[in-house]
Order: structure tokens, then sequence, then C-alpha cells
């Protein structure tokens, strides 16, 4: 979520809110996070600290704010993602400008980085190194860049200048993508680190506004762009994309109609999954135009995630009240549980 | 200043009917120099309050300040000083009206008044005019209104005031404030300068409110000639200049700053005999902020909207019957960073009726019909009536239906990830109250009950593709009482004056039934002051219930109870000059609290005063 191009109207509009839920999680004693679900709450826009819930993978146990219950403290304003290393959770939030970083199974803290960081959206660990989207001041289209992260003392060691508004960010092998949606504005460039010289060593040009990225077992990354939203006046049609990550060349690209802006990219069982309108779609892997199956309609989620036939949808409500889980089996479209978690859940993880 | 005189007006919140009781004695020109008449006449079965004066001088310096310790308005402010909205009877920010000379200044951005940008000092008496009040006062008047009203003091000579003070957090204030009134002129120019780092502790934190500070200047400036026995001309203006550094929350800092320019000006011509009044009244209204999303660098967005007004009100007396005729025409053009040139024609019908059946009974009837150029606006009324059971109690009654259009944003915005909505409509409310006052010897004490519903709540809410747009998402109820006990004894030099004023509010979100947002079911609030001759004692004492902050009731604030004492000293006469030498200690409880969520309120904090007068 743009969470800050919305604080302005916010702040003046002085908004006020209605209510959508009102069923409660089930509250059990703490246990381990080791096995189960994480789930990141933004929290309230303007005021206020996002949570982290724990759901156990029976979906049978909920535990709310385990990183204040573990820790005692606030995360911050905004809480945008949760990138992980084999044993840690990095935790960003996005207007305090900072990462706590827990031991991901017992959500103990471990460090916060708080210097050097500019409107952080994402972590991935690659080569031995953490790397986190910056915004950069959001006033300043040319100060957008990569932290890189050093994982023993837990500080920002260099920074990798990139294009406007890296958001998505993923690693294959020792090389990075960073999906550029564009901040504020909208982008359309697909930037590659090469994380042993720690520079961009080349930046593709995909649909406009990348929003997510999955890679397939063959090597290939898929890159799946909204197209520009009509507000912009220059509405542009949203575009699958496949890139081979071995000569970093854009394949082939499958444009959706000029109105249609699909997001929430996933892969499971080897199919491609996505979000458009009120409708999930799937698509084959091997397909050269857009399959269009549909898997499940008249939803509408803040964002999704496909895990091993399950499909993990979440609901901001009126975004001042708790949000929604909802896990749906993917065979029979039938929805399982419904589970009440954090305000604004935005960041759906297995842990 | 005589010592009665000191305690007399030192404690707010007298009765309407305290100063225009006695009717009779009002002559012609002493309402046609009231800028704002139809309160005097029209608002009978309602619930009206003053706050004095004089309780300004011991109430800080903004409205917020000012009407937070004098009233049951609840405020959410983002951090002392920063953007406060009020929440009056459960009603959201956009449900208060603010009234300028009889002329509505609500945002015509936002449809709301920020509290901290409106400085009382240079009105005299504040008025807070409770429940609904549209047909009088247009959009907004549904939980209540307050009235800013400037005096025209004719036969007054030249009077001076300077209010200087200085406290805590580096705050300094410098009021001026001059008048000549002659027999056929007045003249008043007034100038108050508000500067603060206000870098208060964050209570329980190692922190401190690092981008809070503020920077006010404000200008009230009126003159009024009286051309014959039929004529009067009169000429107000203000003008308010703020530059504030926005708050961080406990979370998140903040390098934000909001620049505010408003400028308010109306020329007002009234002819008269002892029937009729008309007043032909001709404004300029100008609204602009500027945010600044980081102060160190130069890029900002801005806001900004032109009112120009005319208004012809026509009063006639009949007898026990007083007939009042207003149109208003108005054009608004709006523009700014998310609104291209956006513009407004409007055209309102207001009829007025009071009738004083017998000398104890009054009844009134109050219609209004506006036509909007880009919305439909419903049909307004209201009724009442006021019954003087005995001549110590009254009772009152009052129903209305009142609206709130949809504000510029709320049509017109235009930007990233949000947008206006054309399709919006005016919200609608409905209300009923009961009103009970009795006065003994000493004692005055008021009971109000209230029902409000409001349609068609106007909320701004994602729609499917994520964008955020104003919405009728929500009707609402509010009820509530509100009962009021005021206390005066004297004997030999001793002086008591003692208001309290407890209030109940319900205010739910009819398809939940949970408590809508930062409304708290219980507020007490309690002023004593204690004269022993030259010297006043003072105490504020306000309890705030918890409040919820989301909307499914799952989290909220925790109560508070605050509490500020302070000590004036009068002095004596030293050649026609006047002193008040003044201490006060704000928060003496040194309470940690938020009126919202996650944004800390000042520690305990000191300030001294003096007021000159010459």
């Amino acid at each position: 979520m743009k969470i800050r191009k919305v604080v302005l109207p916010l702040l003046i509009i002085g908004l006020t809110w209605s209510c959508s839920n009102d069923d409660d999680g089930i509250q059990v004693p703490m246990g381990d996070y080791a096995d189960g679900i994480l789930i990141s709450n933004e929290g309230p826009f303007s005021n206020g600290t996002g949570t982290v819930t724990f759901i156990s993978e029976d979906l049978s146990v909920v535990n709310h704010g385990i990183y204040n219950t573990t820790n005692d403290e606030d995360l911050g304003n905004v809480v945008q993602s949760i990138g992980f290393t084999e044993d840690e959770a990095f935790i960003v939030a996005n207007v305090s400008n900072k990462i706590n970083v827990v031991n991901r199974f017992t959500f103990e803290k471990i460090a916060s980085i708080t210097n050097g960081l500019n409107n952080p959206r994402y972590f991935i660990e690659a080569n031995g190194k953490g790397y986190v989207t910056n915004w950069g001041d959001t006033a300043d289209e040319t100060d957008d860049f990569v932290a890189i992260i050093n994982l023993q003392n837990y500080t920002v060691e260099g920074t990798i200048p990139v294009v406007l508004g890296p958001e998505a960010i993923l690693a294959k092998d020792n090389t990075v993508y960073v999906a550029h949606q564009g901040a504020w504005g909208q982008n359309n460039k697909i930037s590659v680190i090469n994380t042993t010289s720690n520079e961009v060593i080349k930046t593709l040009t995909v649909g406009d506004v990348p929003n997510s990225m999955q890679l397939d077992t063959s090597g290939n990354l898929w890159v799946l762009a909204s197209g520009k939203p009509a507000y912009t006046e220059d509405e542009t049609e949203g575009v699958l994309s496949k890139i081979n990550t071995v000569t970093n060349e854009v394949e082939g690209n499958l444009p959706f109609e000029s109105t249609q802006h699909p997001n929430s990219l996933n892969l499971d069982g080897g199919d491609l999954y996505y979000h458009l309108g009120d409708t999930v779609f799937k698509q084959s892997l091997t397909s050269t135009s857009l399959g269009m199956e549909m898997v499940l309609e008249g939803v509408s989620f803040y964002n999704m995630v496909v895990h091993n036939g399950r499909l993990y949808g979440t609901d901001a409500g009126d975004y001042a009240s708790n949000g929604t889980l909802t896990v749906y089996d993917v065979s029979t479209t039938l929805a399982i549980k419904s589970i009440t978690v954090g305000i604004v859940p935005g960041g759906i993880y297995f842990n | 200043m005589e010592k009665k005189q000191i305690l007399l007006f030192f404690i707010g919140l007298l009765s309407i009917g305290q100063i225009f009781g006695q009717k009779d004695n009002v002559i012609v020109l002493d309402e046609v120099i009231l800028s704002d008449a139809k309160l005097l006449h029209f608002s009978k079965g309602t619930k009206v309050s003053v706050v004095r004066d004089s309780v300004q001088q011991k109430s800080g310096a903004t409205l917020t300040d000012l009407l937070r310790y004098n009233s049951n308005i609840y405020f959410k402010e983002n951090g002392y000083g920063m953007v406060s909205s009020a929440s009056f009877r459960g009603t959201n920010a956009q449900q208060t009206a603010v009234v300028w000379n009889g002329i509505n200044i609500n945002s015509q951005l936002t449809g709301q008044t920020d509290f901290n940008t409106l400085i009382p000092g240079n009105y005299g008496d504040v008025v807070v005019r409770s429940g609904g009040g549209s047909v009088q006062y247009g959009s907004g008047a549904v939980g209540g209104t307050i009235l800013l009203n400037d005096s025209f003091k004719f036969n007054d000579g030249w009077k001076n005031s300077l209010r200087t003070s200085y406290g805590s957090f580096n705050t300094s204030l410098l009021a001026f404030n001059t008048s000549l009134g002659k027999e056929k002129t007045s003249f008043q120019i007034g100038v108050n300068h508000i500067a603060s780092d206000n870098d208060y502790k964050f209570l329980g934190t190692d922190r401190r409110n690092g981008n809070g500070a503020y920077d006010q200047l404000n200008l009230n400036a009126n003159v009024g000639f009286i051309l014959s026995d039929q004529q009067i001309v009169k000429v107000y203006h203000n003008t308010f200049i703020g530059d504030r550094d926005f708050s961080g929350t406990l979370t998140a800092p903040a390098d934000e700053n909001y620049r505010d320019l408003n400028h308010r000006s109306l020329v007002e011509l009234g002819s008269f005999n002892e029937k009729r009044i008309a007043r032909l009244k001709v404004g300029h209204l100008y609204e602009r902020y500027r945010y600044f999303p980081n102060k160190e660098r130069k890029e900002f967005s801005y806001g900004q909207a032109n009112t120009f007004l005319a208004n012809y009100d026509y009063k006639y007396q009949l007898n026990r019957i007083t007939l009042n005729g207003l149109i208003d025409l108005s054009t608004i053009r709006a523009k700014g960073t998310s609104i291209e040139n956006a513009n407004r024609d409007f055209v309102a019908g207001t009829f007025l009726l009071s009738h004083d059946l017998t000398d104890r009974f009054n009844y009134g009837v109050n219609l209004r019909k506006e036509v909007v150029s880009d919305f439909k606006s419903p049909f307004l009324f209201s009724l009442n009536s006021g019954y003087e059971v005995s001549k110590n109690y009254r009772l009152t009654i009052n129903m209305s239906k009142n609206h709130r259009i949809p504000t510029f944003n709320d049509l017109y915005w235009t930007g990233a990830g949000a947008s206006g909505n054309l399709e919006v409509l005016p919200e609608a409310s409905w209300q009923l109250e009961l009103g009970q006052k009795l006065r003994l010897k000493n004692i005055t004490l008021l009971l109000n009950a209230y029902s409000i519903t409001t349609d068609n709540l106007i909320q701004w809410r994602p729609n499917e593709q994520g964008i955020w747009m104003a919405m009728n998402v929500q009707d609402v109820s509010q009820y509530g009482l509100e009962l009021g006990l005021d206390w005066k004894k004297k004997w030999g030099n001793n002086n008591v004056v003692w208001e309290s004023e407890y209030s109940f509010t319900k205010s739910i979100d009819n398809s939940t039934d949970h408590q809508l947002l930062y409304v708290p079911e219980h507020m007490l609030r309690s002023n004593l002051a204690y004269q022993y001759k030259k010297v006043v004692a003072f105490c504020q004492l306000l309890y705030n219930g918890s409040v919820y902050t989301t909307t499914d009731n799952s989290d909220s604030l925790p109560s508070y109870t605050l509490g500020n004492l302070g000590l004036d000293y009068h002095g004596p006469d030293i050649s026609g000059i006047k002193f008040i030498l003044g201490v006060k200690v704000n928060n003496i409880f040194n309470k940690s609290y938020q009126n919202v969520a996650y944004r800390p309120m000042p520690n305990r904090n000191f300030q001294i005063q003096l007021i000159t007068k010459f």
C-alpha cells in the first residue's frame, strides 16, 4: 500500500470510518511460532503501530500482536512487509523508517535497524547479505535505492542507487531482481543487481506498474504489472512478462485489456495465480496467451497468497478495524476458515 | 475593575437567558449592532451558552483550549497545537459548524474547522449553541455551532488591553487590542501572536515532541459607522496566518510542516426602524493551506478556496411575532494540487418565525431550502418552543432536520490512490431535544436530553479498485444526556463560583451497534473559582472517558483526568492603568494522556501572564 499517498488526504479530510468486522479471534496461550502462518498487519495509517499475527498450521491457534507480546514494544508505523533469512525475520516499518530483526520462531528481538533507511519497503536475503528496497524521499524521484544490510551486525553497510519506486524484490542465486512499481508515481522497470559487485547490471522494461514477481523451476522470472490506473488519465493495460534469468532478456509479454489491472502474482503447483477485479485467475506456465481460467469469483482481497493448494486472502475491511484472513481450498474453491487478524493485513508468510 | 465584577465575569457558560433575558430593554440599535441577531430571536428552544471574555484569559490562546474546559466538546488533537477537530454530542468533525459574524466558515475543502487555527481573544464572548442549527447556520450545524461575533462598542471611549504571557516550552503570547467608541463611530483592532517550541516530553519515554513548533498571527479589525438614525454600516475583517511543524507519533518521527492562511472580510449595511431591520451583507472568505511533507525541501501540496457571498436579511416585528426572511447567494471557487478548478454556486432561502404567544410561552418555526449547482440539497426545518413553567423553571423543546453537504474534497479530489465522487449525497440528520432549567438562589441546574439520527454519512473508503473515495456508507445515531450545575456564593470578602457539567454520549453505527471512534461515553468537567479581595484562585478539572480507536471497538484509549490550577492577582489602579498578574499550572497531575492514539499531549507545564488595561 502506498501509504503516504493517502495520509495527506486523510489528514486533511479528517476521515471517519465505518465498520465491517466484529468476530473475535480465538485466544489461546502463547506458543512457539515455528509452524504456522505469519500475517503482517500494517496498522492504522497516520498514528499507531503495525502488528504480526501468528496462526498455527491447522488454523486452530491464533496469537495477536506477537512482537509486542514478546518484546513489550511496538513494531512501528505501517508494517509494510516481512523478509526472512533462515532463522530471522526482518519486519519492515515503512513510515517509522525502521526494521526490527527477530528470531523468526520465537519472535524475540535481535536488533533494530534505524539508520540508513528511507521509506523501506521489502527485504530479501542474497549472497550472505540483506537487500531492502527504499523509496527515499518521496518528493525526490532520483534518490531511490536498495540498502545492503550486514547480517552479522544488522547495519546498513551500503546502498545501490536505482530508478524510481523500487518495490518487490526477489533473489535468484546471486542475482537480485527489483520491480519498480514507481512509488507515488508509476514506473515500468526491473533492475537486475549483481550481489557480488553490488551494482545494477541491467535495467529491463516491462509493463507499467510491476507489482509482483515469481520465479519458476525452469529459471524464468514472471512479472505481473497492473498498468497505469484510470486516474492518471493515461490508463494502460496490465501485462504479464516472462524474463529469462540466464540472458536477463524479456522473452514475452502477455497484455491484458486496457482497463484490466491485475495484481498479486503467485506460483503454486506449477501454475500462476493472480487477482483481477473480484476474481482470482489461473495461468499455465506454458501457455502463450492469457488463459483467464477463473478460480474464485466475487472476492476482493487486500493481498493474496497461494500456497500448497490453499489460497490465503486478506480483507482490510474499513481499514480502521481488525481485518480478516480467509483460507480457501483451491481445488474445491470452498472457504475453509475465516480468522480475525490485525488492522490492514498486508503480508502473508509461512514459517 | 470592581471586585464583584471580577468574579461575576469570571466563569463561563452563563445562560443566554441572562444576557438576552430582558428583551424589552433591548433597543433596536443594540440589535442592529449585533452581527448575528438570529441568535437573539430564533434560538429560544435551544441550549445556548456563553463563554465569557474573562474566561478566555485563563484558558490558553486557541479555541481548542478555551472550549476543552468550557464546553462538552471532545477535541481530537494530533498533538498539542496541531490539527484539532471537534466531536460535539458524538458527531464527527464535519458536523460542527463554526460561524463568524453570522457566516459559516467551515473549510470548503474539508467541511470542518481546525480549532487550533481560530484565536478567540478579540471576539469577546464565544457562544456555544448545542444541537441542530442548519436552518440558521447552514451545513455542518448538526452536533452544534460555535459562534464568533465581533462586537461594536459605540460611546465607549478609548480602551486598550495588552496581554503578555510566557511559559514552558518557550511558549509566548502577545495580544494587543485597542478600541475606540464614539457616538457615531466604532473602531477596533486586535492582534495576537502566539509562538512555541512545543517540545514537551512524551511521558514514559525518553523522547520529546521534536517537530511540533508553531507560530501564529491573528488580526481582527472592525469599523462601524452610524450613518443616520436609520442606517448603519459595519466592516469586519479577520486574517489568520499559521505556521506549524506537524508532530510525529510515538512510533514515527515527523518532518512535516503545514501553513494556513485565512482572510475573512464582510461589509454590512443595516437599515432599520422600530418595526423592521434590513441588512445587506457582502463578504469574501479565502482559505489556503500548504503542506510540506518534508520541511527541509521546497515541495508542497496546497489547496485554496475563495467564497464570494451576498446575503439579504429582512426582519419584521408584528406585535408578538418576529418574522425574518433571508436570501443567501454565494459562489465558491476552489483549486489545489489535488483539485482542479472547481466551482459551486449556491442560493439559499430561509424563513424564520418566532411567536411569543404569552409572556411565558414562545414557539418558533424555521425553514430553509438551498439550491446548489453540484448536488441536490434537502429541505431543512426546525421547530422550537420554550415554556416558563414558573419563575425559576423553564422547559424547552426543539426538533430539527439538518444537513452536512459534500465538500470540495468529497466531490472533486483527484490524486494518486484517492478520488472525489460526484455521486455523493448530502448527509441528512434528524434530531429532537428536550431541555429543563431550574434556577434557584445560588444554583442553576440544566438538564438536556437529545437524540440525533444521521443518514448517508459521508466517509472515505476504498472502492473495488482500492481507490479511496467519498461514499455514503453509514447511518449513525447519537443520543445523550447533559447535566449542568452552577453554584455561586458570596459572603464577606469571599466569592465562589463553581460550575460543572457531566455528559453522557452514545454515538453508534446503526448497522453494528458499535460506539463510533473517538467519542467518550462519559465526560465531566468542573471549574471552581474562589475570590478573596483582589486574589482569585481557580481550578479546572476534566474527566475524559475512554474512547474507541477502532471501528470494531477492539482497541481504545484509556480515560484520564486533567487538572489545571491558577492564581490571579488584580493589582491596584496606577494612574488609570489596571494590572492582572497570573500564574497557571497546566496538567498539574502530570498525567500522560492522548486524545488521538499514539499522539501524546503535554506533561505538566507552567505559564505566567500579565494583562494591562488602559
